[in-house]
């Protein structure tokens, strides 16, 4: 009885002529005996017509609806593929970038891990403190930050203050004492107008030029060296344990005490 | 069912053929769906890609180099409105800085978030001001158009009563004009609808506070 299927293709075309023509037949057959009785006389294609009729009808399954189903569940599927590769995606991007990007600049030390909890210890607390990396790359630190709106500060700054600043964000470039002029200059270069970012010398330094983040550090031999601005690029903000901290409001004190007031 | 009989009557191969139709229709169907899934799937993973590609802007956008660099820039502010606000006695510069500092800090927030949003870092590798056409040269020691110096900072930080007014002040109105400039800039640059909404508050907020500037800088500058 599948062969309803057929029927209402040829209802369509049929009852137009049905309608006009069918009058003296009775209604039985009316509704299902004109359509194959009138359309080989409307076409006038005599008897050598019919068996093309019944292939067309095999053929012809009832396309309209499977394509409107298949418009559908095309949609639908194309909604459901959209939300599955959208959870993917951003479960993929949530695995911080930056950190894979720090992971992969060579001879850098990530601390946050480190057993020693006294780096990334994070206190506020007043008077000189120590620190058992140097240049310190986080820890208990002063309650004001150093201002790393782009400072490039000539002489050296309490550690207690800038460590306040790597907690808010800021990569801090610190370079060995005496480095020549043009040197620190190729450095300033960096940090000038650079938001969440400052520059000092600092005293027993064991390499010409040395990077930190809050629980990151990369020492280089060269101002010149490539991992450095590797280092801003994967650190600065991203390295903030406070998003949302500022470089401004600090305090611009150079020396070894820190400013408690 | 005269349909039936009809068929019957006419060709012999009708018959058969709809005995066989509904296995075929099923296999058929099957198949038809597996298609559909896949290049549902494809369509939807591609218009996906394609309609996220077309609305996020990317790392060397011209919208990426503006929040980055206003952000920078509204830190200035922030920064020259906390020295204000702490050292003015003046009740109209006091509230003066506090609104713009709050205002800028608040705008660096949306900035960072939409970069943040975009899978983008919040700084970039490119100079200050990169993003803008025609901006060689507007760059002077790393700071972006209006920006204060070194210099001038340490000047309005070491600044009291009147003169720290004064220098609040100018300063100020040297930003704003920068600020309005690159936001101006960007408005024609972009019709990203958050970041061309944000531009807009920006040049109309911070023109009508260079009316206010104007208005203190005469009133102070005419006591003094």
């Amino acid at each position: 009885m599948s062969m309803s299927t057929p029927g209402p293709e040829r209802v369509p075309s049929t009852v137009k002529v049905g309608k006009t023509s069918g009058q003296g037949k009775p209604p039985a057959s009316k509704s299902a005996g004109r359509p194959g009785g009138n359309r080989p006389a409307g076409k006038g294609g005599g008897k050598g017509r019919k068996p093309i009729t019944p292939v067309k009808v095999s053929g012809g399954r009832n396309w309209g609806p499977i394509a409107v189903a298949g418009v559908v569940v095309l949609i639908a599927v194309g909604i459901i593929g959209y939300g599955v590769w959208a959870a993917a995606r951003s479960s993929n991007e949530s695995s911080t970038p930056w950190a894979e990007r720090a992971a992969a600049i060579s001879g850098i030390v990530n601390y946050r891990e480190n057993a020693d909890k006294t780096i990334t210890s994070r206190n506020h607390k007043t008077g000189s403190l120590t620190y058992s990396t140097n240049p310190p790359v986080g820890g208990d630190h002063n309650p004001r930050w150093e201002n790393c709106t782009g400072n490039v500060y000539t002489e050296p700054i309490p550690k207690e203050h800038a460590v306040h600043s790597l907690e808010h964000g800021a990569v801090w470039i610190t370079y060995k004492q005496g480095l020549p002029a043009d040197q620190v200059e190729k450095l300033a270069d960096k940090v000038n107008g650079q938001d969440y970012m400052l520059m000092s010398p600092i005293v027993n330094l064991d390499k010409n030029v040395s990077l930190q983040a809050w629980g990151y550090q990369l020492k280089v031999d060269t101002v010149d060296d490539s991992r450095i601005d590797d280092f801003i690029k994967a650190l600065r903000m991203n390295a903030s344990v406070e998003p949302g901290a500022t470089c401004s409001s600090g305090v611009t004190v150079t020396g070894d005490t820190p400013q408690d007031s | 069912m005269t349909v039936t009989t009809e068929s019957g009557a006419a060709p012999a191969g009708a018959v058969p053929l709809g005995g066989e139709a509904p296995r075929r229709n099923f296999t058929f169907g099957v198949a038809w769906l597996a298609g559909l899934l896949i290049v549902g799937l494809l369509l939807g993973a591609g218009g996906a890609l394609w309609a996220t590609r077309a609305t996020k802007p990317g790392d060397a956008s011209v919208e990426a180099g503006f929040l980055r660099d206003m952000s920078t820039h509204h830190a200035q502010a922030v920064e020259m409105s906390m020295i204000a606000h702490a050292g003015s006695t003046d009740p109209n510069i006091i509230s003066l800085a506090a609104d713009i500092a709050l205002t800028q800090h608040g705008q660096i927030g949306y900035m960072q978030a939409w970069l943040r949003d975009w899978r983008l870092d919040p700084t970039g590798s490119e100079p200050p001001m990169a993003w803008m056409p025609g901006s060689e040269g507007s760059v002077q020691n790393g700071l972006m158009p209006g920006m204060a110096t070194p210099e001038q900072m340490t000047a309005l930080r070491a600044a009291t009563g009147k003169q720290l007014d004064i220098q609040f002040l100018t300063l100020m109105r040297q930003h704003h004009l920068g600020g309005i400039h690159m936001a101006q800039e960007i408005l024609t640059l972009s019709d990203n609808k958050d970041v061309t909404w944000l531009a807009e508050t920006m040049v109309t907020g911070q023109q009508g506070e260079l009316n206010l500037i104007d208005d203190l800088l005469k009133k102070i500058q005419g006591t003094a």
